[in-house]
């Protein structure tokens, strides 16, 4: 154990401060010290894409990172997308059914948020792909897959 | 009309109410709750499968600092009472453990004591200061250690590990196999899995010293039977605790018995007058939660030459781990009872026997019965290859057709409105199946393996208090609803269900719309609260839509019931007979017309709470409505899978190229609701048959606890799935609603494996133990190549 120090990170495009151990895993300081519950943890090990975040827009795993590595980066999560409206993804996801809990749901939103950004016309194959990296226990992903194309429909429409 | 086409409310594809929250990340599961001043809990757990414990030392622990206290067995035994399991079960022997053990401990992963820090991650080091003694003890690692005659006792409580052991017989098995023309023997091994809910266990306990009282946060899929049994553990009674269940991430069997962690954790907060969580790691969920499945199942069918089945024998052998949180026949049991299934057999014995191991405790997991389906079908696949018959005609030689409704199966259950023929002929002819073949056998001469699986299930979906009753289990199968028609005429309903994913909120928003008249915009449902919901038997097997569904469905036309008799009075007419409430409005019956009265429930909310006076004479005021319903003994479902499948024999991959399952389960009340389950139970049954596997080592350590070695299906190993739908209602329960959300399991590891058998035929091996891994198909093949 060491000492805990003060950090400031850069989390949905706000300064904020804690003072952490060096330990201390991002996905903890979100949720425990920034009171940002959205992003979940459900293994602790890097499998199964719970609480997924985007660093720097790509998506990573915030068990995986210790705070204190973050200094300097910015940090996205399920908190920011979407605003006042759903986005295009979670619209989607409701409409589809493509959750059931709800509990894998923030890290897959996060994971393809980015995934979408970059690849607006993705084939059923690439998405499964992707999402091989995200566990869901309860829908058996053919809505969750359904949804995230049915996006990429919506944003190829809706852009400019 | 049938009872289903005349619905308003149920029926419709209603988007999720749940669903806003959840993709904004402002669902609330266990750890988002937040408590000031919390503590934290982590446990000492046994890296020994069975030893004894001579000594622990805490001192090392408790001078960390950050650390309140390290307690043990003894400390909880003084704080807690112990867990008794001894319903009146013949041949099911009583166990009782204490809350933490005190003399030994029983699997690897057994909790043997705990930390409490101001911090979670201090509380974690501290485990590693906490210096336990052990002298090692043989280790039951599997059934048949178990059982042979001089084995090591797990529990030394017991005359030996056989903790339970049933048989039964109806009409004469053993004449039926003389006069057989063939006697077809067939064996089944389902492997030891667990539940794997993304969101892992985990509570905060809350003490308040003052009041005396206990609030309880966890993920729950039964709240009032938790608080049932927090209270007697803990010595409290039932008006000093309150169970709260928000947002749940998955249960799937695993979220229902209150194990020792969480007594624990609401002892410690009693104890220290503070409150203390505890958040449970993945390895300890995928070691020491609990565990499921682990069963072995051999059968013996005396057939004609046709095929038909005269008699059928089963046994089973169950490993249920070292400690019992359910009767140890609990899961078995219900195998034995529904084997036949969609099948007419009329002489059948059964014997079945659990056995204790040094092992994570087994408790029901997603079709507690799943191997039922796969026994059955296999048996029938086992007799066609025996016979040289074609599987489907076995089936149809075989089954149960309208006409021999309603059934009774020879353990005494009563089949009644399920249709397995025509979920039969609808998968059968959604594959095209003689097209099927024809592809099968052309692939096969360019060295392709596919193949074809078919399994029917009948699924016991909605257990009665009569079905309690007769097995000896405690508990009922009742269910309890509320609803509340508020002043401004909007509507709170509540049911004792836990909702862990099914959308609830949506779906009994419907029921009770449709049993009231009002849309389910204008219907909030709330559960998962003690203290709001009315005391009901919360979610398990598949009873919510029936138990659940039905009451509040009941509940409402009992309100609806007393609102149109104020309308009538308003109206000044002397029967309400000629009006209904339709969409929050009351409709007058003119000239064979729906004519609109101008009156709203609106209307006749303001008056049962503010104008008393105008009320009829003899009604009271207010609109508030409670009941309770009793399903019957039984409700099943039915359904028909049919799974397709390559095997490259080179290297044993199993691929699944198309899945199709055709479905009666009764009145769906949302149909996206429905899709989604059978979606997820057969995607969980397919995920245990290929992937998932608990695995011991001889000296009974845990090798799978990562998800890197318990793996489960992701997106890439799972097919979209072909839905058909035969749904026809059941004529006994509320709306006629049927039940689901488990047959998906019980049918996809049997047409799976039967797939796999089918595709493997032309090598003569016959695969009989899961999961299908590709070292297990090559092992087979090896020989015959
Ligand atoms: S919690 Fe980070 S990948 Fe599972
Ligand atoms: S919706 Fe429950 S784990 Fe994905």
């Amino acid at each position: 154990m060491s000492v805990a120090r003060m950090i400031s990170l850069t989390v949905n495009g706000e300064t904020l401060e804690a003072t952490v151990e060096p330990r201390k895993l991002l996905a903890d300081v979100l949720r425990e010290d920034f009171g940002l519950t959205g992003t979940h943890v459900g293994c602790e090990h890097g499998v199964c894409g719970a609480c997924t975040v985007l660093i720097d827009d790509q998506p990573a795993r915030a068990c995986l990172t210790y705070a204190i590595q973050m200094e300097g980066h910015e940090i996205t999560t399920i908190e920011a997308v979407g605003g006042t409206d759903l986005s295009p993804l979670q619209r989607a996801l409701h409409e589809e059914h493509g959750l059931q809990c709800g509990f894998c749901t923030p890290g897959i939103i996060m994971t393809f948020e980015a995934f979408l950004r970059d690849t607006p016309d993705p084939s059923e194959d690439d998405v499964r792909d992707v999402l091989s990296g995200n566990l869901c226990r309860c829908t058996g992903y053919q809505n969750i897959v359904a949804a995230v194309l049915k996006a990429a429909r919506t944003i190829r429409e809706e852009r400019p | 009309m049938s009872e289903m086409e005349g619905f308003h409310y149920i029926g419709k594809p209603l988007a999720r109410k749940e669903d806003k929250r959840l993709v904004t990340g402002r669902g609330r599961f266990v750890d988002d709750i937040v408590v000031p001043g919390a503590l934290h809990a982590c446990f000492v757990r046994s890296p020994h499968a069975h030893a004894r414990i001579l000594k622990i030392s805490t001192e090392a622990a408790c001078d960390l600092s950050g650390v309140i206290g390290v307690f043990t067995g003894e400390d909880l035994d003084r704080w807690t009472n112990r867990l008794r399991v001894a319903p009146p079960i013949e041949g099911l022997h009583p166990t009782e453990i204490s809350t933490l053990p005190i003399d030994k401990v029983r699997f690897h992963g057994d909790p043997v004591a705990v930390v409490v820090a101001k911090d979670r991650y201090v509380a974690e080091d501290a485990t590693e200061l906490v210096d336990v003694e052990y002298e090692l003890l043989p280790a039951i690692a599997s059934l048949e250690n178990a059982l042979v005659g001089n084995a090591v006792l797990v529990d030394e409580t017991l005359p030996s590990n056989l903790v339970s052991h049933q048989s039964f017989s109806a009409g004469n098995v053993d004449r039926r196999r003389k006069e057989a023309h063939t006697v077809v023997e067939a064996s089944f091994y389902q492997h030891r899995q667990t539940h794997v809910p993304m969101e892992t266990r985990g509570c905060v306990a809350v003490w308040d010293a003052g009041r005396e009282h206990l609030t309880f946060h966890t993920g729950s899929q039964v709240v009032h039977p938790l608080r049932s049994q927090l209270a007697v553990r803990l010595g409290l009674s039932e008006s000093q605790v309150a169970v709260i269940s928000l947002d749940v991430g998955g249960g799937f069997g695993q979220k229902i018995a209150l194990y020792r962690e969480e007594l624990t954790v609401a002892a410690l907060a009693r104890h220290l007058s503070r409150p203390v969580r505890w958040r449970e790691d993945r390895s300890e969920n995928l070691m020491a939660a609990s565990h499921a499945r682990e069963n072995f199942c051999r059968t013996r069918a005396s057939v004609t030459a046709e095929g038909r089945i005269l008699g059928l024998e089963l046994e089973i052998t169950e490993d249920f781990g070292a400690y019992c949180f359910y009767p140890a026949n609990y899961m078995s049991r219900v195998v034995a009872m529904i084997l036949t299934g969609p099948y007419r057999i009329e002489d059948y014995a059964f014997d079945v026997k659990i056995a204790l191991t040094n092992k994570c405790g087994n408790g029901p997991m997603r079709a507690p019965m799943s191997i039922t389906s796969w026994v059955m079908d296999g048996t029938i696949d086992a007799v066609a290859r025996q016979l040289g018959l074609d599987p489907v005609d076995v089936r149809r030689t075989n089954m149960i057709g309208t006409e021999d409704l309603p059934y009774r199966m020879p353990t005494g259950e009563l089949l009644e409105d399920i249709t397995p023929a025509e979920t039969l002929r609808s998968v059968i002819d959604a594959v095209g199946y003689d097209a099927f073949r024809n592809r099968q056998r052309a692939l096969r001469n360019e060295g392709r393996y596919i193949g074809l699986g078919l399994c029917t299930v009948v699924e016991s979906t909605t257990y009665g208090s009569a079905f309690y009753k007769s097995t000896g289990i405690p508990g009922s199968g009742h269910e309890a609803a509320w609803v509340r028609i508020e002043p401004s005429g909007v509507v709170n309903a509540s049911v004792g269900l836990g909702a862990t994913g099914q959308g609830y909120e949506t779906a009994m928003s419907q029921a009770v719309a449709e049993g009231l008249g009002v849309d389910p915009s204008c219907i909030r449902i709330h559960i998962g609260n003690t203290d709001v919901a009315p005391y009901g038997m919360g979610s398990r097997g598949a009873r919510g839509g029936t138990a659940g569904g039905g009451s509040l469905y009941l509940c409402a036309q009992k309100a609806r019931g007393h609102v149109l008799r104020i309308a009538a009075h308003e109206l000044g007419l002397n029967s309400a007979s000629d009006l209904r409430l339709l969409a929050g409005r009351v409709e007058r019956l003119l000239n064979g017309v729906w004519s609109a009265t101008g009156i709203s429930l609106a209307d006749i909310a303001r008056t049962a709470y503010l104008d008393p006076t105008n009320l009829p004479d003899g009604v009271a005021p207010g609109l508030d409505f409670s009941l309770t319903y009793d399903p019957p003994p039984m409700t099943y479902s039915n359904s028909s899978h049919a799974c397709e499948v390559e095997v490259d024999i080179r290297t044993g991959m199993l691929s699944i190229s198309r899945y199709v399952v055709s479905e009666d389960c009764g009145t769906v009340i949302n149909p996206i609701v429905v899709r989604g389950q059978q979606q997820g139970a057969i995607a969980m049954g397919l995920s245990g048959a290929m992937l998932e596997e608990v695995v011991y080592d001889e000296n009974g350590q845990n090798l799978s606890a990562t998800f890197a070695d318990y793996l489960v299906a992701t997106a890439c190993e799972l097919p979209n799935f072909e839905i058909l739908h035969n749904h026809t209602p059941n004529k006994r329960t509320p709306a006629g609603i049927k039940g689901m959300a488990e047959g998906g399991v019980m049918g996809s590891i049997a047409s799976l494996t039967n797939a796999v058998n089918d595709a493997l035929a032309p090598f003569g091996v016959v695969a009989n133990r899961q999961p299908l891994s590709p070292q297990y198909l090559r092992s087979l093949l090896r020989e015959r190549m």
